[in-house]
This record gives C-alpha cells, structure tokens and sequence, in this order.
C-alpha cells in the first residue's frame, strides 16, 4: 500500500470541490473501505488523498413511505438487508443485500460502495497485469482463464458486475441522485450503469469528482412478488457466478408485467428484455419459464471456460419465473 | 470394544489448559511477539513461475532509508548436493537451500529471491520493489502428466529418474518411480467376473491454517541465535535452520509460540532461516510475517494428482486384484508424498494381488508439504469410488463389500507390514449400525455415499519431564506443539498413572533448550508417542514417591503400593498417604521430585475410518448440499474424547472443501490466479451440517492405554465418498476434484 493523505468529509461541497482539483484516481473516496483497501493493498488503486465520507452527516438513513423508499449512499448493507419495510415489500432487495459477503463486511459496506465497487476479476486485481481494464491493450480472459467472467455484454472487457444490490435496485425500477460540483442529478440506477463498449475503463457514468448521494425506489405494485436467486460456488462470503434479481407483477397465475436483471454475467448488472418479454402476458408454466430462460441466453457468448454459466443463467430464470407463478 | 478398562481421569472431557488463554485472545502467537529494537523483514518473490537469475541488484534497495539489511541466496551457505536426515526422511539440502531463497533459478511464482530487513513493514516492502533482478523467463511446465512428457521444459538439469533402486542417464522431470507388488496380478484379474478403471484428476490444495507463517530472530554477539515462531516442530526448525545455515544446533533455541493450525503446513521451514539471516546481518532482531497470498504461492500445499485404478472381483463380490498408477506433482523440488499414498491406498482390504506404480514429479508450482494424511486423500479418491462402482455392478451394499474384503489382523498390506490388532471392520459395522445408513434415501436428486481410509500414524521421539509440586500438582514439561488439544490428552495421560485430576496438571510447551528432543507434531503421533512419554515420566514420578514413602515409613520400597492416588504399606505397618500429601514432605524425605520419560515407540497403530455422507444436487445450478455426514473411526482409547470428535469433525470438513471447492488455478504463465481466501474457497459453517462422529476403540497393543492417531484419517474419506452420493443422487461418476458446479454441470450434460 503507497502513503496517503486522509481527509474527513465535512460537507458535499467539500468532497465535490477535493475531487476536482484531479483526474481519476489521485484523490478517491472512502466509505466502508470493504472494497478499496484490498485494491489499495494490492496497489491497484495508489491514491494520494482518501476523503472518508462517513463523516457526513444524514447520508446514511433510511425513510420509506406509501411512494417508496429513500436510501442514503452511507447506508450499510446490513442496514438495507435488516429494514423490516424493505424485508416486506421489497423482497428482492433485502435478499440482495443480505446474499452479500458476510455479516462483518455487510455491516461495514455502504450502499454507495456496493454499487461503486470495481471488478473482481483476477486479471484486474493482480498488480502485475496491465490489462485493457487498467488502461492496458487486452482484455486477459478472452484468452486466459475465464471461468468466472462475462457471457453477456462482454466486448471489449469481459469482467462481471459484482454487485448484488444493483441488479434488485433495477428490478424495481429505482434511481439515484448524484452530485457533482455543478450540484445534483437523478438517474434511473439502469443508466448509472455502462458497458464495456462505451468506457472499457469504468463500470458507470461517474465523473471523477462526482459521487452517489442517494437512490430512490418506487414502492412496488400490490401483486409484485419479488425474488434474489443468486448461485455461487460456497455459501459465503462468495460472489454470484450468475444471479437473477426478478419482480413479477402477478394475476394468479399470469404475469402481468416481469422485469428481470442479471447479476454476475455481464460487465453490467444486465436487464434481460428477452426473458421479460417471454413471461409478460403469459400464464407461467414449465415450458414459459424455461423459453424465458432460453430467450434470455440465445445471445450469450461464453469464453473458453464458462459455458456453463450459460445453462446457470438460463435454470435460474426459469426458476424465479416458476417461483413467481407458485 | 473387546476389553474395557476403568479409567478416572482418560475418557473423560475435562477443559483443556490452554483455553482461557486462547478464548480471551491472551494466548501469544508469533505475530503478537514484540521485542525492543525489532525490525522488521518482507521477502521479495518471483513473479515467474520458471526463470534463470541473471542478476539481484539491491543497490537502489540499500540506499532507501530505513533499510537495514539485504539477503540473496549468496548469503547462505553453498550447499553441495549434500543428504541430511532432519526427522521426516532424507533430503536433498541444495533442494532444501533453494527453496529458502533461490539462487540459480527460480521454480514458481512467489519463489522468494531476496529479503529485506528495515524499521517498518511498510519501508521493507517499499524496499523490495526496489531490488532490480533481471530474469530470462523460461517456459513453465504446471501439470504432471506433461512435466512426464519427453520434451517437457527440465526444472533440474541433474535431476534424473530413480526407478526401483536404478538411476537413469537422462535428466527428468520425474524424480523418482517407486512400486509395491503382492501376488500376481494379472492372474487376478482373470479370477474376476467384473473389473473397472478409470482415471482420475484432483487439483493442488492448501491446508488453510488461519495463522500464516512468521517468524522473529535474534542474533547475539555471542553466537546465540534465538527463533520464536508458529511451528509444528520446534526442534525441527533447529535442525532445519542449523542445516541450511550451516550453524552449530547447540547454539540455536526455538520458541515455539501459541499455532493457528498447521494441518502438515508448518513443518517445513521458510522464512525462518530468513529471519535468521537477517538478524546476523543486521545485529537487531528481525521479524518476518507473511501475508494469505505469501502463504498460497510460497508454502507447501497438497500435491494435484493424476491417478489411475483397476480393480477386479468376483459375482460374490471378492476383490481378486487392484492396480494403481499414482503420478503426483512435487511441486518445484522432489518429495510429494506419492509413497504414503502408494502405501494407504488399498490399505483397508485385503487383496491378494495388487500393483502399484508411484511417480514423484516435479512442476513450476511450490514444493508441496504435508497436509493431513499426505498422499492419501488423493489415492483414495480413486481406489473408493472403483470400490463402490464394483459394489453397484455386482449389486451389493458397498458397505459390505468393504465387510467382504475388509483388513484384519494377520493380513499383509501391499507395501509389507502385517496388520497387528486393526479396527477396520468395526469401523464399518459401526457406519452400517449407525441410523444414519438406515434413514430413507429415495427423494429425487439426493444420494448417500460411502468411504474407508487409512492412514498409519506415526511414532518418533517424545520427552516429558515432570516437575512434582508440594501441593498435589504436577508441572508437566513437553516439547509438543499443541495445535488439537494435546496439551490435555497428555496431561491426562500422566494424571491418570498418578491417580490425581486432570485440573492439577500444568502443560507447558516449552523452546528446544528446555526440554528433551521431541518429533513434530504431525502423523497424528503426539497423544500417542508425547502420551507415551508423559506415561513413562509419570511412572518415574511413581516409583520415586513410592522410595518416599518407604523412607517415611522405614519400610521397603517392594512394601510400598500405590492404587487410586494412595500410597499404603503392605506387609506390615498400617500406614497410608495421599499423593498430595506426599508431596507436601518431599524436602524431608530427600528433595523435590523430578521424573522423566523418554520414548521412541514402533507401536503406532494405523488407523481407520468409514464415512456416510448424504448429498442433494441441484440439477439446475451443480451446486452440491451436504445434508447429513456421519464419520466412524478407531481411535484405539480416546483419551478426551471432545478433541476426537473435533479432529473427526475438522479433517471431514477439510476433505468436504477438497471434494466440492478448493483447487489452485493457475493461468498458462504458472501465476495463481485465486490466491486468497475469497477466491480460493474453503467452507464455512454455512456449507455444512453437522458432523455425527462415532469413536469405535480398539486399542492399540502398541500404546499403554491403547491410543492410536486420530487427526490424519479423517480427511481421507470425504472426496471419495461424496462423489460416490453425487452418483447415487444423479448417476454421474465424477472423477476430477474439485466437483465444483462448473464441472458438475458439464458432466450432468446440460451444457
């Protein structure tokens, strides 16, 4: 780890205005730190000023009403994944948000920084690889070892989104606000985020003096039933080798309306437009759900060792949408 | 099972010595050690994974400030192809040398090259990447069957082939063949009426211990060099250290400090003799840790394997003939441990014709170390799974098949010992009685499998001095790492000779000036051979109370009996003592009392196990459940049967994250790609039931209560036996661990 100096965020103006004065990577911001200190560690990230935002006041409450909910940036995972009104009515993003790492790094991790996090791929982390995601000329797991990276939207940079949060938050329709030093904006969390094809060097659309503040989530429909499905090689803590974050809108057995994103398939949290159209309109049945999973796939391009994500992806789509009809 | 003795204090589960220290965090670990003017090591490793050093420059590394000390191999002593004996076998001491720091060529990524001493971690590690050392890269070979190949990239240039006593003329990387033969195979295998081979793949693992290595040195003007360190052995770090270092033993103390876990890990010296170095160098005292990613790429992990058995047996399900082809990676240097597992693998039946083949081959990976019952995990993985798939093409419960065929005393294994008193078949009869095996078994995607193992402990030298206290109690003196609870099964060992409780012992493990020589704590030998010298201390201790007593009495010392902690007079005088109260007149009747036991015993006794394991997979995702797991096991006598169960229960665990997990992966150029706890995975309690343990004893004639090892065997069963439930459950023969979704899936054929 390279020396650093340490400020203590007093306002956002403050931040915003440290930020500035650099490009990425000089200055940074830190929060629960479950994800920065191992890049730090690793010198991935080697900046020479951390701003702790966890000195800012308010950032990190949770307010819900009748219109939905309100989720401070400094929230922690646990925090998300324990409120009783999102256990009730937002399903698919307590299971997010408890399917997270463990409880000690749940209770440390923010909002903010579950949906900021940077790849996990072992190219990336390893300090000794330039690779085309740390501004290097290849992408090291179209010919390298793949097994854990993207069937989905992977062109240039095969990575996956590791978040768990992101893909429930886009499931049911949530925004969040940004500020910069121009002040604030909202966008939907669908748009935060990028793919590869747009910027092979950052996961979303954040400037490098710009940081999440908030993210805003509609209340759910009366008939939504909501699902986390994520598989993953060992209980925890263990990334998604693929997940499926799912809200059906419900009439019995007919789905109304299905809005289903991805998680750990893509190098964004992935909205899967096929698998919704197959179920919207549609009385779920074995061989609905299992079109709705084969639709979702039918342009994945596995690299040499994660075809079987593919299959993965594929059964548990169909398994959410059979949950939903059950 | 046959004879039961009554004991007072063995078999009972009083509160081990050492745990309040280690519950209230107070015990000390080597990290913990402080000491004024301590400087601190970090050791630059090898980004390659095969390369020849061309040059070390540490110039610009010198010149930083704060840096004390530089060391490159040039520093140690030249070794010439010198053979020393260090407790585990002979080795090779350039091998030895050259692991420690590499000098000619590095042989796998995180190789350490060189080693820094300065007055922060943090400036020790800046330093580091300031030492410039120029390499040509070479091609790495990472797999055993292609470092077989003919043309395969050479690690040593003079290894060659040792094949049944004769060497070859051509260099290989194939350091050594070893084979066991009984009977006549071929013969065998026309008996049979149905015969099955297969190969089979396992990966590199790591034993996982949570403490990673460490070590600090101190170097007096005087010649004196002091280790504390985290060691299975602290008279094996001696040897170690004095042998690579070229250094007198007598001037050389270890202190071993408090471990957290070893598992075989922490036998093998690595940064020890570093820390040593630079202590000489520097004149300060120089503590050197690892971090997880040293301890993945820079210590020994458990070799990855090709293997391939056949086994044949008649309609009535008699095994005619086995043969086993074992080729295991060494890691960069030679010494797998393909011989114990050669040796273990059809150790639990008794066949008449066996064939086996080991191969001992080097790789551009880390020289592997033991990892609890090394080599046999691996073997076992196949002979198993052949077993079962024998038992279900001839229709017959694989536990009895294993009663059919089963080793009982009398028999000769493979490789040449007869078995004396073994507990084999009671080590099935107990799966097959247990309510586990009789639990339905019949829901969709759920399968029950089995497993044997056998590992067959080891002996060695054992000292135990017993200081006797005028209150009652007795301060017990050992040389034993205590990683499982053995300070208590030795503890008990001499309270139960002394008739006092296990409460008025006081353990201590002590360093190497302390206490007389004693063998690692490995080949699940400390309560069975430290057991059998704290017996033997405190049978010393009796027979000098008992001379105490006479002379109190004026009688003699054939007058004089000692039964349920009383000494009385027979013949004679009506008199009777306690042991406490004989200790509080020790100073009158001669001085305090002071007894000792040594031992080196040949009576190990092997052990067994026999486990049933319930699995679910999800067809859908290949994720394998563990649902329910039941492990039997002879333990001979055990002494405090809580820490047989946690031994059971941790080598179960071990042998499920094998089976399902944990695997090295390594990229083309030979770098570890998953060289963390996140992404190497090992299970946690959420990956688990719980484990039902059954203790079966048959003691061992070679041990006075009857103990065999307990901690190795139970890490052989788990891979064999789940595979053999995921068939059962979904009618695939998995043959390559670990049975990870990815692999599961793609044989289920859904991709």
């Amino acid at each position: 780890m390279e020396k650093f100096s340490y400020v203590n965020a007093t306002s956002l103006e403050q931040v915003t205005s440290l930020l500035s004065d650099s490009g990425w990577g000089e200055v940074m911001v830190i929060a629960g730190g479950t994800d920065l200190l191992g890049e730090l560690k690793e010198y991935i990230e080697t900046p020479k000023t951390l701003i702790n935002l966890k000195t800012l006041p308010g950032m990190d409450s949770i307010s819900a009403d009748g219109s939905g909910l309100k989720i401070g940036a400094l929230a922690t995972v646990a925090d998300i994944a324990m409120y009783p009104e999102i256990q009730n009515h937002y399903t698919v993003l307590a299971q997010a948000a408890g399917s997270v790492a463990t409880p000690q790094i749940r209770n440390v991790g923010t909002l903010g920084g579950n949906l900021c996090q940077r790849p996990r791929c072992w190219y990336y982390r390893d300090e000794t690889v330039d690779c085309l995601k740390k501004g290097g000329e290849l992408c090291y797991a179209i010919e390298g070892l793949s097994k854990y990276h993207a069937i989905l939207g992977g062109d240039p940079v095969y990575i996956v989104h590791p978040s768990d949060i992101a893909p429930a938050l886009i499931a049911l329709g949530a925004s969040l606000k940004i500020v910069g030093p121009e002040g604030e904006k909202t966008m939907s969390v669908e748009e935060f985020f990028t793919l590869p094809a747009t910027n092979p060097y950052r996961e979303n659309v954040l400037e490098p003096n710009e940081i999440v503040v908030e993210v805003q989530v509609p209340h759910p429909k009366s008939n939504a039933k909501s699902f986390y499905l994520k598989a993953r090689e060992k209980g925890a803590p263990d990334f998604a080798l693929a997940s499926v974050a799912g809200v059906f809108e419900m009439e019995g057995n007919t789905c109304q309306a299905a809005s289903i994103v991805l998680g750990g398939v893509a190098p964004a949290p992935w909205r899967s437009t096929e698998a919704e159209a197959a179920l919207t309109g549609k009385m779920i049945t074995e061989s609905v759900s299992m079109q709705a999973g084969e639709d979702a796939v039918k342009d994945a391009q596995p690299l040499n060792d994660n075809a079987y994500k593919v299959t993965l992806t594929r059964n548990l789509i169909s398994r959410a949408a059979m949950m939903a009809a059950k | 099972m046959s004879e039961k003795k009554e004991y007072k204090v063995i078999g009972t589960r009083p509160i081990r010595h050492d745990g309040v220290d280690k519950v209230t965090g107070r015990a000390l670990y080597g990290a913990d050690f402080q000491i004024a003017g301590l400087l601190h090591g970090r050791v630059l490793r090898s980004p390659h994974a095969h390369a020849r050093i061309v040059s070390i420059d540490t110039s610009r590394a010198e010149a930083y400030p704060g840096v004390k000390g530089i060391v490159t191999a040039q520093d140690l002593p030249d070794p010439a192809d010198k053979v020393a004996d260090l407790g585990e076998g002979a080795v090779n001491l350039k091998y030895l040398c050259d692991n420690i720091l590499a000098r000619d060529k590095v042989l796998y990524k995180g190789h350490a090259v060189a080693a820094v001493a300065a007055t922060s971690p943090h400036i020790a590690e800046e330093a580091c990447t300031l030492i410039d050392v120029a390499y040509e890269v070479l091609p790495p070979v990472l797999e055993v069957r292609q470092a077989m190949e003919p043309d395969a990239p050479l690690l040593h240039e003079n290894l060659k082939t040792t094949s049944l006593g004769e060497t070859a003329d051509e260099p290989s990387n194939v350091a050594s063949h070893l084979q066991y033969k009984k009977g006549a195979p071929e013969k065998g295998f026309a008996e049979a009426d149905v015969v099955i081979e297969r190969e089979f793949v396992t990966g590199t693992v790591h034993q996982g211990y949570i403490e990673p290595h460490n070590a600090t040195a101190l170097y007096n003007p005087d010649g004196h060099l002091t280790i504390w360190c985290s060691t299975q052995g602290a008279f094996t770090v001696r040897e170690q250290v004095a042998e690579i270092l070229q250094y007198p033993i007598s001037k050389i103390k270890v202190v071993p400090m408090e471990i957290g876990g070893g598992f075989g890990g922490k036998i093998s010296v690595y940064i020890k003799p570093v820390a040593a170095l630079l202590a000489m160098k520097t004149g300060k005292p120089v503590k050197v840790l690892m971090n997880r990613t040293d301890v993945f790429e820079g210590t020994g992990p458990t070799p990855a394997s090709y293997i391939r058995v056949k086994m044949g047996a008649t309609k009535a399900g008699k095994v005619t003939a086995a043969e086993a082809y074992l080729a295991f990676e060494a890691g960069a240097y030679p010494g797998s441990p393909v011989g114990p597992g050669a040796m273990c693998i059809f150790a639990p039946y008794n066949i008449e014709n066996v064939l086996i083949d080991g191969y001992d081959v080097v790789v551009n990976k880390p020289k592997t170390a033991p990892y609890r019952a090394p080599g046999a995990t691996n073997a076992a993985f196949g002979s198993e799974t052949i077993l079962d798939e024998l038992a279900e093409r001839l229709e017959i419960d694989p536990l009895e098949i294993r009663l059919m065929n089963g080793a009982k005393e009398g028999d000769r294994r493979a490789d040449g010992p007869i078995y004396p008193r073994i507990g084999y078949i009671e080590t099935v009869e107990a799966a097959k009685q247990h309510p586990h095996y009789a639990a339905p078994n019949g829901k969709k995607h759920h399968g029950r499998g089995v497993a044997s193992g056998f590992w067959f402990n080891i002996g060695l030298e054992s000292s135990v001095t017993i200081n006797v206290n005028v209150d009652g109690t007795i301060n017990l003196v050992e040389g034993s790492t205590d990683i499982g609870g053995t300070r208590a099964s030795i503890a008990m060992q001499a309270a139960e000779v002394l008739g006092i409780p296990a409460e008025s012992v006081n353990p201590s493990v002590v360093d190497t000036n302390s206490v007389g020589y004693t063998a690692v704590t490995g080949g699940s030998r400390t309560t069975y051979a430290t057991g059998y010298a704290a017996y033997e201390a405190a049978q010393d201790v009796k027979r000098q109370m008992i001379a105490r007593a006479a002379k109190l009495w004026e009688v003699d010392e054939a007058n004089v009996q000692f039964a349920d902690g009383e000494f009385s007079c027979i013949n004679g005088k009506e008199e009777q003592i306690s042991f406490r109260d004989l200790c509080a007149r020790l100073g009158e009747t001669g001085g305090p009392v002071v007894g000792s036991g040594t031992v080196n015993p040949g009576g190990a006794g092997g052990a067994f196990a026999t486990h049933v394991v319930d699995v679910e997979v999800d067809e859908e995702t290949g994720k394998v459940e563990i649902l329910r797991y039941t492990a039997t096991q002879d333990a001979g006598k055990a002494i405090h049967p809580s820490y047989v169960e946690g031994q059971i229960q941790g080598g179960v665990v071990q042998g499920i994250g094998w089976a399902l997990n944990e695997e090295y992966i390594y990229d083309a150029e030979g770098t570890m790609t998953n060289a963390s706890f996140l992404d190497y995975r090992m299970p946690t309690c959420l990956d688990l039931p719980m484990i039902d343990t059954v203790i079966v004893e048959v003691p061992n004639p070679g041990h006075p209560y009857g103990v065999r090892g307990v901690g190795e065997v139970p890490i052989i069963p788990p891979p064999a036996a789940i595979a053999n439930a995921i068939y059962d459950a979904v009618g695939i023969r998995m043959t390559e661990l670990p049975m990870s979704p990815e692999r599961l899936l793609k044989a289920i054929g859904t991709i």
